[in-house]
């Protein structure tokens, strides 16, 4: 026995002293963020790029893209790391440029957009640079053209923040809904419902079925459709026009678009029309749902179309995100995230990120991204270059999502907000929501609850970083 | 005593028939075991497979592996946490060591503090500090960093007390004996103490090893880089390997994930129990 | 405000140490008295009286005061412990017995302090000062990677709990005196009679009421304050659920499997291995039984039995009772471990007298079986306490992560949301205190009434 136990630990530790080179991690990574010493020549200059996906399909799009700029840019080496989920390389990120190590491209979700504004370094200096204006006006960088000018104007709209692309723009959606037409058809509806109504009308035909489903509609119980609602009924999420004008020091959790919409949640799931999987931000359960015919409906990110489309056995037709057909349809807003890009670079390493990026998005790769998941095409160039292969006549569903934005009226309510702490608000939010299908509370006094909780958050959020 | 060994039984428990136990006991361990027999069963399915739920192997083993082991490099989770595990198991055995000699061995002055100083940490688990300890940790840049996995566990209230106790009840001419022979202290340890110390030993490391492979919250706060995360967070990614809930590659990454703690549990189990006693019995 | 706090500790210290000595004197009072001082003026000076500061609550005040009272208590034993040396009154027992060897290695007085510094320094830096700091932290509003950080007094203890302080100090003085009275009565009272067994219900109702104590000091929410009251709720039914189905469980099967039978060692092993297994995979495990599409557990109970069983996730008892059930069956293996090794122990020449006198096979397991093992019961209780605290945060995030609607986030759990996905570190390091205090409590409870018997020996 007692030799079993030191074979044992001499396997292990032969085998922790045949690998001990690479046991020490802090040793593999360059760090771009260090300043101002500029490369020698002929020497490889790394940039540190962070993903937050983890799935093949995404991951790997962004590491293929990576190897072919290190492949055409000999001089500049892309390494990316791939990150679970955006709150995870957004923690990470913070954390990194605390201890002075941070990656030079991150990639974050549209809601940390205020949160990466404000975020300042160990000197108290804004650690991210304007992309804008570190392209300073020009055309092409390292051969690369310059693709920011091309950008759609909903996306466009929503990073611009004092009148400057502070980020690159990357995956960019917006909410759909996904229709089973075969069950649809079953119960008499042939056409994907547009408004509110329409779905529960919709709703009482399949529920009434011989052979319902045991839901009739599903989506995320996500604080993304709620922003997506309060956008189609014109009504702000917080003041300052939407914190689009200054600082947002309020948010309107007790709106009449807010109480309409939660309203209406509620009345589906009462009725037995809604599915709640019983998680937050539930993408994987929600869309399983839809896969298994579960429900006949799935309101979701545009960012899964192709997914839909070859994971069906149905016929699967994307549609507008219902509205409330008793207000005037203002827009939807974008979701998604973009690249933030260090400050602090030495020029040829900026270049070269800047070079990266512009690479990243340019026609052909945007448009191969598109195709690959269903977030919007990010440049027009993209867009025609997608018209012009006749790929919109291929997959309709997957120009769903460009005409949704392309209706949008460009006001602040549309944009979506700019908020402090917007996670955590929106987790406010969430739970609220949460605790009102579960639990049956009331609509009002709920919200009103939330209202308190998240402008609190936001004052503290204020007391810390604002002014 | 020696009675906790397994094999040590007693007579005069059991009257008249057995095959009412043998039922009993088979019927336990099978519940027992269904958790992880059905997780077997899934871990071979696809997900058509798992729907229609057929109680049949599936035809999905392979390409779960291959989704779980190569596409998501969970081997590459598993090296890291064999390090971790290794590292931590080893380091604390060897500071509880000399801190059980320096405990018995030794009279100093301000012996009763430093006890008293040991002692407090038993009230003092890690997760009650967590923010604190990510927040410091981090502060030393060592987020995604092995150095962060195994630095804080190092030392241990438990292991310093096990071993103070165990060699308290050594007989003391083990070290009249090797006095005469002029051994140092670090000689003694190695040369006398070890040698008979082998199960308390192996008891110590079954649980740190367990306990270290199995550890979730630290590494899940502190290791943000996919490629740099232990077994039991990877999991997590793996409830979506291609845009929807998949079940098969996570029920198969749990069973590896599994392995190799059964294994040193299993291997080492007799002289766990019998290290236990040691501990236990007082 | 702050002198009275000061003036009573002055008082105070004299009376601890006339208490607890065997010699007094005036000068020792004199010490005593400035020392409780001292102790008492510490919290004071560290948080700049906020706690008396004209805008603070009453709530605050009674913070305030608790600390000074807990700083002097601290300092006063910490004095008590020297006046004991000085009268030679230290306790072998309490330490040191067993360690003091014949002879005992002569050497250099570094020596020791070289062989524990790798230990000591490791314990300094990764549990004593994140231990402070978390105390530091929870006294301030601040943020991941914030500029800068705002100090806040107690608020963020005091939005967690009720706001009147007369109840604050009223609940725990009802359930501390419900408990010494109930041990008041049970001592006097005559073993075996009926008044005895009446204060023997007591001592249960007076622990429970330290329970129900708890509960009504946490708040319930609303008025801005924090609802943690739910979250306490949670923790204790969790908590009590694992520990109640994985002991019970775990003595059961132990109980059946350490009979002498063939192939006992193999069957053993089948029964132990989940200790092997982590909170993780015993999450992800359930988490795939549960499934309400894919899983088992939904399926055979609608095409077997006909029952729809709703998803678990969105009831608040389904959703306990599947985390408790993976955590039970997790930490099982750990259990019937203890207990078999316990079993062994169990005095064999008994149980035949008891066969002989014809007790009946359950008497003889009440009467002789458990009292022999209440040394492990206790030991496994602490244990498994420790687990439902703390390792259940991996089982609940593969689960439920909280849902539905929290009724499984436990103070753990909580503590994560609210201080790293919320980012809100304040928040979340006065919630750490929080169950900082409840294992203290736990750990204490544990000194005092095993005294010898767990494991950390000579103590």
């Amino acid at each position: 026995m007692k030799y079993r136990i030191l074979l044992l630990v001499a396997a292990v530790s032969l085998i922790a002293a045949a690998c001990g080179g690479d046991s020490d991690p802090t040793t593999t990574t360059a760090a771009p963020g260090d300043g101002g010493t500029s490369a020698a020549p002929g020497e490889v200059i790394d940039i540190d790029f962070w993903v937050a996906f983890s799935d093949e399909a995404r991951l790997g799009f962004a590491e293929d893209r990576a190897a072919e700029f290190n492949t055409k840019h000999p001089e500049y080496n892309i390494e990316v790391t791939s990150f679970a989920s955006y709150n995870d390389a957004f923690d990470a990120a913070v954390l990194a440029v605390d201890s002075g190590e941070p990656p030079g491209i991150i990639h974050f979700f549209e809601a940390a957009t205020r949160q990466a504004l404000d975020a300042v370094g160990a000197d108290g200096n804004p650690i991210f640079k304007s992309v804008t204006e570190a392209i300073a006006g020009r055309s092409e960088i390292l051969g690369e053209p310059v693709v920011l000018d091309s950008v759609v104007s909903a996306a466009r709209d929503y990073y611009t923040v004092d009148g400057s692309f502070y980020s690159m723009p990357w995956n960019t959606s917006t909410t759909v809904m996904f229709n089973n037409m075969d069950m649809l058809k079953a119960a008499g509806v042939n056409e994907p419902p547009e408004t509110w109504g329409d779905v529960e009308d919709a709703c009482e035909a399949i529920m009434g079925m011989a052979d319902a489903p045991s839901g009739c509609i599903t989506w995320p119980n996500h604080s993304w459709f709620v922003e997506q609602s309060l956008g189609q009924q014109g009504e702000l999420l917080g003041n300052a026009d939407n914190g689009r004008s200054g600082r947002a020091t309020e948010v309107y959790l007790e709106s009449d678009g807010m109480l309409n919409y939660v309203g209406w949640w509620k009345e589906l799931a009462d009725n037995g029309y809604y599915t709640y999987t019983g998680l937050q931000r539930d993408w994987d359960g929600t869309s399983n749902a839809y896969i298994a015919e579960e429900v006949a409906m799935l309101i979701y990110s545009s960012s899964d179309t192709t997914f839909f489309d070859e994971n069906t056995t149905f016929d699967n037709q994307a549609s507008f995100m219902p509205r409330n057909e008793d207000v005037a349809y203002v827009g939807n807003l974008i979701g998604g995230a973009t690249l933030w890009m260090l400050d602090g670079m030495d020029t040829a390493t900026q270049d070269g990120a800047l070079a990266f990026m512009n690479f990243f998005s340019n026609p052909a790769n945007a448009a191969a991204w598109h195709q690959l998941t269903g977030y919007v095409p990010i440049t027009q160039d993209a867009v025609d270059l997608l018209q012009g292969e006749g790929w919109y006549d291929e997959s309709p569903n997957s120009k769903v999502a460009s005409d949704q934005l392309a209706a949008a009226e460009n006001t602040p309510a549309s944009l979506g907000a700019l908020l402090g702490n917007f996670v955590g608000i929106r987790d406010v939010i969430t739970i609220a929501i949460e605790d009102i299908l579960v639990n049956d509370l009331d609509v009002a006094t709920r919200m009103a609850q939330a209202n308190e909780e998240a402008n609190k958050s936001l004052s503290e959020y204020e007391q810390l970083y604002g002014g | 005593m020696a009675g906790l060994a397994p094999g040590v039984q007693r007579r005069g428990m059991v009257r008249g028939r057995k095959w009412p136990f043998h039922l009993g006991l088979t019927a336990t361990a099978l519940i027992i075991a269904f958790p992880l027999l059905y997780a077997a069963l899934i871990a071979t399915q696809n997900n058509p497979e798992i729907f229609s739920f057929r109680v049949t192997p599936g035809t999905a083993l392979r390409s779960n592996f291959e989704a779980v082991w190569v596409n998501r490099d969970f081997a590459g989770a598993m090296w890291n946490t064999v390090q971790m595990s290794f590292y931590v198991t080893a380091g604390k055995t060897v500071l509880s060591l000399l801190a059980g000699l320096a405990f018995v061995y030794f009279k100093f002055r301000g012996k009763w503090i430093v006890f008293f100083f040991v002692l407090v940490t038993l009230m003092m688990p890690t997760e009650v500090m967590i923010l604190a300890m990510f927040r410091m940790v981090s502060g030393f840049g060592w987020q995604d960093t092995m150095t962060a996995l195994v630095a804080p566990f190092l030392a241990s209230a438990t292991g310093a007390f096990l071993f103070r106790q165990h060699f308290a009840n050594l007989p003391g001419e083990l070290l009249e004996a090797s006095q005469i022979d002029g051994a140092s202290p670090i000689k003694f340890l190695t040369k006398v103490l070890i040698p008979i110390s082998w199960n308390v030993i192996a008891a110590l490391s079954v649980i740190q090893f367990v306990y270290t492979w199995n550890m979730f919250l630290w590494p899940s706060l502190i290791i943000r880089d996919e490629a740099r995360q232990v077994v039991q967070v990877s999991l997590q990614t793996l409830t979506n390997i291609d845009g929807a809930l998949t079940y098969g590659p996570l029920m198969l990454a749990a069973i590896i994930a599994s392995i190799p703690p059964a294994i040193v549990f299993l291997l080492l189990q007799k002289r766990f129990m019998s290290g236990f006693a040691i501990g236990q019995d007082k | 405000m702050l002198i009275i706090g000061l003036v009573g500790a002055a008082l105070v210290g004299p009376l601890y140490t006339w208490r607890n000595s065997d010699t007094v004197s005036v000068r020792r009072f004199g010490i005593a008295s400035a020392v409780a001082v001292a102790g008492a003026a510490v919290s004071p000076i560290a948080m700049g009286q906020c706690g008396f500061a004209a805008e603070a609550t009453g709530v605050d005040a009674l913070f305030a005061y608790g600390l000074m009272a807990g700083g002097a208590l601290l300092a006063l034993m910490a004095l008590q412990a020297l006046f004991d040396r000085a009268d030679g009154k230290v306790k072998e027992s309490t330490a040191m017995a067993g360690e003091i060897r014949t002879g005992g290695y002569r050497m250099g007085w570094w020596v020791p302090w070289l062989l524990l510094s790798p230990t000591l320094i490791i314990l300094l830096v990764f549990l004593y000062r994140p231990a402070v700091e978390t105390f530091t932290l929870s006294t301030q509003l601040t943020r991941l990677g914030a500029p800068k950080s705002v100090d806040v007094c107690f608020s963020n203890f005091t939005e967690v709990l009720i706001d009147n302080p007369f109840k604050l100090v009223l609940y725990p003085l009802l359930a501390i005196g419900a408990v010494y009275g109930a041990r008041f009565w049970t001592r006097r009272s005559l073993p075996g009679s009926a008044s005895h067994r009446a204060a023997g219900v007591a001592s249960v109702a007076a622990m429970l009421s330290v329970f129900v104590a708890l509960y009504a000091m946490f708040s319930p929410g609303g008025g801005g304050q924090i609802a943690y009251r739910p979250i306490y709720i949670n923790t204790v039914i969790i908590s009590v659920g694992i520990v109640a189905l994985g002991m019970i469980g775990g003595l059961a099967v132990a109980y059946l499997a350490f009979r002498d039978i063939r192939g006992g060692t193999l069957y053993r092993t089948l029964l132990i291995w989940p200790y092997a297994i982590s909170p993780a995979v015993a999450g992800v495990l359930f988490f795939m039984i549960f499934d309400p599409t894919a899983g088992v557990f939904t399926h055979v109970m609608d095409s077997w039995f006909g029952i729809d069983v709703p998803n678990y996730r969105e009831h608040a008892v389904l959703a306990q009772g599947a985390i408790i059930l993976a955590s039970a069956w997790k930490i099982l293996g750990y259990n019937i471990l203890f207990y078999l090794a316990g079993l062994q122990t169990v005095p064999i020449d008994q149980i035949e007298a008891a066969v002989i006198d014809g007790a009946s096979a359950w008497q003889r397991f009440t009467k002789i079986v458990l009292p022999a093992l209440s040394p492990i019961t206790f030991f496994l209780l602490v244990t498994n306490l420790t687990y439902a605290f703390f390792e259940v945060y991996a089982t609940i995030d593969f689960m439920t992560k909280g849902a539905p609607a929290g009724k499984t986030s436990v103070a753990i759990y909580e503590i994560i949301r609210v201080g790293v996905n919320n980012g809100d570190l304040g928040r979340g390091a006065a919630q750490s205190v929080l169950l900082f205090i409840a294992v203290i409590g736990v750990t204490l409870w544990q000194f005092r009434t095993s005294g010898s018997r767990v494991s950390y020996g000579g103590a």
